[in-house]
């Protein structure tokens, strides 16, 4: 059985009708008791032991060719078996949803720190020590690693817009900003290293691999290897986070399948640390210049967010830091351009929120000084500047709370006791301040398939190549299920991250839990028909709950119901609502801040984040998606800086250490509440995406709190003590 | 005195078991071992040098007074062989008092503290830790046990909420480590045979001396070795930087090195006193040192680092040196029955090179505690607040005379030059001068007598030139206003 969707209209709220009660209640992670005793099985450790082991070898050029790789010292070592230099091989991860192989012969160097070849041994310490003895001669070529002095810089026709009489716009205006903010490199580092494990079986292939999104990885990796994608599996049903950095099949992996081929044993890959952060992908740096033009009232006139971002030579994807620009705020004239300049840096990719991570720094803190300079309240501003339908093409909102997070986050924040003149509250050393900033996150709905079974035990079990990277997919697409079949949640199984599975969506975007959670859906509606059909009523005649079907007065156990295991995939697909509705989730922070007016040193005291993202499938790990966006936000506002050297472009702080991501000290009070919203427009759960939202706008909140508490507008992110220290009172 | 008996194997307990092993390598670790040997893949490797704390697991050991005590340390740098002797329990091992969750365990599925999950069995240990010796810990001590731990998804806010409630769970006397307590603990006295242990390989010596006497006797024969502390360093010197270390001499289980007595004003610590035991000395002595200790590491690397170790190698941003010699501490090296005293800040003597000669070892450091008229201050400047690498620390201690001038003033910095160094210059200038913000200003150009700083990606040689400067103006300041007592860090 099939149910196919395409979404071309508006859907009713079926999930309303539901009897269950499982959809949007705050349940626990179901797989959290296997995390939590450590029984969670990730790529690294799927293997039996008997697997020999790689390890990637890195360039140590910027830009050029290897020559010659002279392995006759590794190979003398006891336990080494091979030094692969295939051609094959990935210099660099796949993008997001590529489906082919990314750039591929290492021969080819245009980074410092991409792989040149893998080492294989039986263990890890042969293998690592074997890939220092290479002898490995280099061509040099002139390298770029300055964005500002970058030979090739490029301006895409289709990353330009003009709209309006934007330079009149801006001399007429009676309140205008024009400023330039940027922000470093910056690296997903997620919790696991990425790790792969290759396994041949013939000419099949099984890979346990750390995606994001296999159905893409499968395509990706088979095209790498030049066989045919049914003759690769991968598996990934842990993914220790990803963060956008798992997204394209990386260079662990293809490497890992060919040294597996060539010595015809299963072989293990796993990054290092340090390889994690020169070899898997960073955002890119961002030079970006905001202009506003406002009259009297504060109403803005003209928008223009200019961009420089950079990328390696021939990548297509760039840094869209506009992204939320085009619908947030009103404004007739608006002016759009990026520049791209070509350097030889660790690839760009797309990390948590591309776009709104590092453009809402920019634009969100270009509204905060054009509140300053209008003596507006900045919530205030904002909600004068929210446009009737979106500035550039006219297109209805689907659903849009930005209003509600506004006023509700202002209130429950307690903003009206914001002093607004900067610098003004002091506690003995330590300025106080309090800022603001909205949110928001184009929303997208992804091709996706997932099967659910009904078992003769009145039992359901979901399966799809989905994966749960932490964000909660195990649970919210059992609760749809559970929702749908009328089970309690320990009734539904679901299995992801197997490409031996129907293909999901892939998690990346925010686009998972709506689009694979749709398809679920189809497929229980599919199966409602046929209990339905069984009972001799309509669907909507039917109630299910706790695992009994009645129909007016009568009851019958699904187990009875049920002779054979009835199955069916559902199948969603985007379709005119995309083009018609711009679909997007909102939201506002607040956030309170004290600097140390001696150190300049920054302490977040509290922040809360109000998020209206259609309907929420479960509070509880919705709402740690949203805590986990707030903290990048808090990262990428004060601390997260990924240095590369000015000579050759290497990253500096390719650790823990050095890379300083936010630690639980750093991190204050969080709060976060959900505004009720439904948007029939999205798909027929009626959610928006959440994984990418709680970021978007966090940082300049906390910035924005910096300029209220000291009166310095730093605009080089992050805000580190150097940058504050000169302006200080003391 | 006679020497040791010679043992040629290493014995702990793992969870249940009692592990012997004749074939430990001087590099090995204890997380390898873990995951790779025993397939207790539990225990997760994210960084292999002990900054994200994924690897947390608890060891436990037979104090001087005979009791058993558990402390939260790093797997992934925590060598093998120093673990004779230790019960070491791994995530595998807890479990509830009816077999199922532990309250741990359950109370961070509830409060959706993990995420991912990749993360969340060092999170559950640490968590562990701090439970079984303070189940009502609150928010700040909780935070503090969690310092070594980094999480990338949650927020941290559900991991302390489940870090409050775990005590709704069940209660610490019910845990299984509590009902084998004694069991573990005979076992533990049955393994201490007081022998030297020394296993030789294709990959180098390895020695646990007996006693410090041994440990006198053992460096005798191998001058040269690599000596082995806490290993909050020397484990990277293997994970990170893949340095061969053999011969290794294991100290840390030395009980010889890990006393702590004062004498008058007086603070006696021997050399293998970690940071966690230091912390309570100095709460109760000289509390700036103990806020500048919640500032090292997370907790795992303050139960593993110790004072000794901080100061033997010679960091230029070690954290305790500074303090310590703008207190006059002076540092006692022992070679055989020899020993000789010299000023902290002479031991340093340039960038990787101190006053230490082969066969010799710190055996302990003296600290005057300051006088009751002296205003002391310890500063710590880094990016990031918590768990990160110090780009400044400065350190003052200052006595004014009856009239208000500036009888003793000591300045010390790290992160200014390629040692912990005194800031002589300024000092001079300070010395008999009125205690005044115009005295301070005089001083400043001075710092640019004293330091040379570098740059690096911590930060800019002007950055630390306008740091230094300012932590003399923020001494003045706190010491002017306060009139008496002191802050730190």
């Amino acid at each position: 059985m099939n149910k196919h969707l395409k979404m071309d209209e508006r859907q009713s709220d079926v999930l309303a009708d539901m009897a269950q009660g499982t959809v949007g209640r705050e349940l626990a992670r179901s797989e959290g008791p296997l995390k939590v005793s450590g029984r969670a099985v990730y790529a690294a450790e799927s293997g039996d032991g008997t697997e020999a082991v790689g390890v990637l070898v890195r360039a140590t050029i910027a830009n050029g060719r290897v020559a010659s790789i002279d392995a006759g010292d590794a190979l003398a070592l006891e336990g080494v078996l091979r030094v692969i230099t295939d051609s094959r091989m990935v210099r660099r991860p796949a993008q997001g949803t590529a489906n082919g192989a990314p750039a591929q012969d290492t021969s080819q160097v245009d980074h410092f720190g991409q792989p040149v070849a893998l080492v294989v041994a039986d263990t890890f310490e042969q293998a690592r020590h074997a890939a220092h003895l290479l002898d490995i001669r280099y061509g040099v070529e002139t390298a770029d690693i300055d964005p500002e002095t970058a030979r090739e810089v490029e301006t895409p026709e289709g990353k330009r817009l003009e709209q309006g009489a934007f330079d009149t716009a801006m001399d007429d205006a009676a309140a205008s900003i024009d400023a330039i903010y940027t922000t470093p490199s910056q690296s997903a580092a997620p919790m696991e290293p990425h790790a792969a494990l290759a396994r041949w079986d013939g000419d099949r292939l099984t890979l346990h691999g750390a995606y994001q999104m296999l159905k893409y990885n499968r395509n990706e990796l088979a095209d790498a290897l030049g066989i045919h994608p049914d003759n690769v599996r991968i598996v990934s049903r842990y993914v220790g986070g990803g963060f956008g950095s798992k997204l394209g099949i990386g260079p662990e992996a293809v490497a890992a399948a060919i040294a597996a081929r060539a010595i015809g044993r299963p072989v293990r890959v796993v990054m290092s640390r340090a390889q994690v952060f020169e070899m898997t992908s960073r955002r890119s740096e961002t030079w970006q210049r905001v202009r506003l033009a406002a009259d009297r009232d504060g109403r803005l006139t003209a928008i223009g967010h200019d961009a420089r971002v950079s990328n390696l030579p021939g990548e297509a994807f760039s840094e869209p830091v506009q992204i939320a620009t085009h619908f947030l705020y009103g404004g007739a004239s608006r002016h759009y351009e990026t520049r791209i300049a070509r350097l030889n840096r660790t690839c760009a990719g797309s990390m948590r929120a591309p776009g709104e991570a590092v453009g809402m720094l920019a634009l969100e803190n270009a509204m905060d000084e054009l509140a300053h300079h209008l003596g507006l309240d900045p919530v205030e501003l904002r909600l004068r500047n929210i446009p009737e339908r979106h500035p550039e093409n006219g297109k209805p909102f689907s659903s849009r709370g930005l209003a509600d997070c506004l006023t509700t986050g202002a209130d429950l924040f307690g903003w009206n006791r914001r002093n607004t003149r900067p610098g003004a509250k002091r506690e003995g050393e330590w300025l106080v301040g309090l800022g603001m900033a909205s949110a928001a996150r184009s929303n997208i709905l992804s091709e996706a398939q997932a099967r659910v079974r009904l078992n003769t035990d009145g039992t359901a079990t979901v399966e799809t190549d989905m994966t749960d990277i932490g964000t909660g997919t195990y649970s919210i697409l059992g609760q749809v299920a559970g929702e749908m079949l009328g089970l309690a949640p320990e009734d539904v199984t679901v299995e992801l991250g197997d490409t031996a599975f129907p293909p999901g969506s892939g998690s990346g975007g925010s686009w998972g839990a709506g689009s694979v959670g749709s398809a679920v859906f189809l497929a229980c509606q599919d199966l409602r028909a046929a209990l339905a059909a069984r009972l001799g009523c309509d669907p909507g005649e039917m109630t299910l709950k706790d695992g009994v079907a009645t129909v007016s007065n009568r009851q019958t156990r699904l187990s009875d119901l049920v002779d054979e295991a009835m199955e069916a995939t559902g199948h969603i697909e985007p379709g005119d609502t995309k083009q018609e509705m711009q679909q997007a989730a909102f939201g506002a922070h607040f956030a309170e801040v004290a600097v140390n007016s001696v150190t300049g040193e920054t302490r977040v005291r509290r922040m809360l984040g109000v998020f209206a993202a259609g309907r929420i499938l479960n509070l509880k790990t919705a709402r740690s998606q949203c805590f986990g966006g707030m903290i990048f936000g808090i990262g990428a506002a004060l601390t997260e800086n990924l240095v590369h050297d000015p000579r050759d472009g290497h990253v500096v702080n390719r650790d823990l250490a050095e890379y300083h991501i936010p630690v639980n000290l750093d991190v204050p009070r969080l709060d976060v509440a959900f505004l009720e919203e439904r948007d029939p427009w999205a798909n027929p759960i009626q959610t928006k995406g959440i994984g990418e939202l709680g970021i978007s706008g966090a940082g300049a909140a906390v910035t924005n709190a910096i300029f209220n508490a000291t009166g310095i507008r730093v605009r080089d992110y992050p805000v580190t003590l150097d940058k504050l220290l000169p302006g200080l009172p003391g | 005195m006679s020497a040791p008996a010679i043992r040629k194997d290493i014995r702990f307990l793992l969870n249940g078991d009692t592990v012997t092993l004749h074939d430990v390598r001087p590099g090995d670790m204890l997380l390898d071992f873990l995951r790779i040997r025993r397939g207790l893949t539990g225990t997760k490797e994210g960084c292999a040098e002990g900054d994200c704390g994924a690897c947390t697991v608890l060891v436990g050991r037979l104090g001087r007074d005979g009791n058993l005590a558990y402390e939260s340390v790093n797997a992934c740098i925590r060598f093998l062989a120093s673990l004779d002797g230790c019960h070491v329990v791994t995530v595998e091992h807890l479990k509830g008092a009816d077999g199922g969750l532990h309250p741990v365990q359950q109370a961070l599925v509830d409060h959706h503290g993990s995420q991912c999950g990749f993360c969340t069995p060092g999170f559950v240990m640490s968590l562990y830790g701090l439970w079984m010796s303070r189940p009502d810990a609150d928010d700040r001590v909780i935070e503090k046990a969690l310092q070594g731990n980094l999480c990338r998804c949650t927020g941290y806010e559900s991991i302390i909420r489940a870090g409050r409630a775990i005590s709704d769970y069940g209660l610490p006397q019910d845990d299984p480590l509590a009902s084998e307590r004694e069991t573990v603990a005979h076992a533990l006295r049955s393994l201490a045979d007081g022998a030297r242990v020394e296993i030789d390989s294709a990959d180098g010596r390895i020695v646990i001396p007996a006693d410090v006497d041994d440990l006198a006797r053992v460096l005798e024969a191998e001058p040269d070795a690599t000596i082995v502390s806490g290993a909050t360093d020397v484990g990277l010197w293997v994970t990170k930087f893949m340095r061969d270390v053999a011969p290794v001499v294991f100290i840390g289980h030395i009980e010889g090195l890990k006393g702590v007595h004062t004498h008058g004003n007086l603070l006696v610590m021997g050399a293998g006193v970690s940071y966690s035991q230091a912390h309570g000395v100095f709460a109760e002595h000289v509390p700036q040192l103990a806020a500048l200790v919640d500032r090292i590491g997370g907790e795992q690397v303050r139960n593993m680092g110790t004072i000794g170790g901080n100061i033997a190698n010679g960091s230029p941003i070690g954290d305790t040196p500074p303090p310590m010699i703008a207190l006059g501490a002076t540092v006692t090296l022992r070679k055989r029955h020899n020993r000789r005293s010299l000023p902290l800040e002479d031991f340093f003597i340039d960038y990787g090179r101190q006053d230490r000669a082969p066969g010799e070892f710190v055996e302990s450091v003296s600290v005057p505690l300051p006088p009751r008229d002296a205003q002391f201050a310890v500063y710590k400047v880094s990016k990031r607040r918590d768990e990160d690498i110090t780009a400044v620390l400065g350190a003052f201690l200052l006595r004014l005379d009856g009239d208000g001038r500036v009888q003793q003033i000591h300045i010390a910095f790290g992160g200014m030059a390629g040692v912990p160094k005194r800031a002589r210059a300024v000092e001079a200038v300070l010395a008999g001068q009125p205690w005044t913000m115009a005295t301070v200003e005089a001083a400043l150009d001075s710092f640019e007598i004293d330091y040379q700083p570098l740059t690096d990606m911590r930060a800019s040689a002007a950055y630390r030139m306008l740091v230094a400067k300012n932590l003399l103006k923020r001494f003045f300041l706190e010491t002017a206003q306060a009139g008496g007592g002191s802050k730190a860090a």
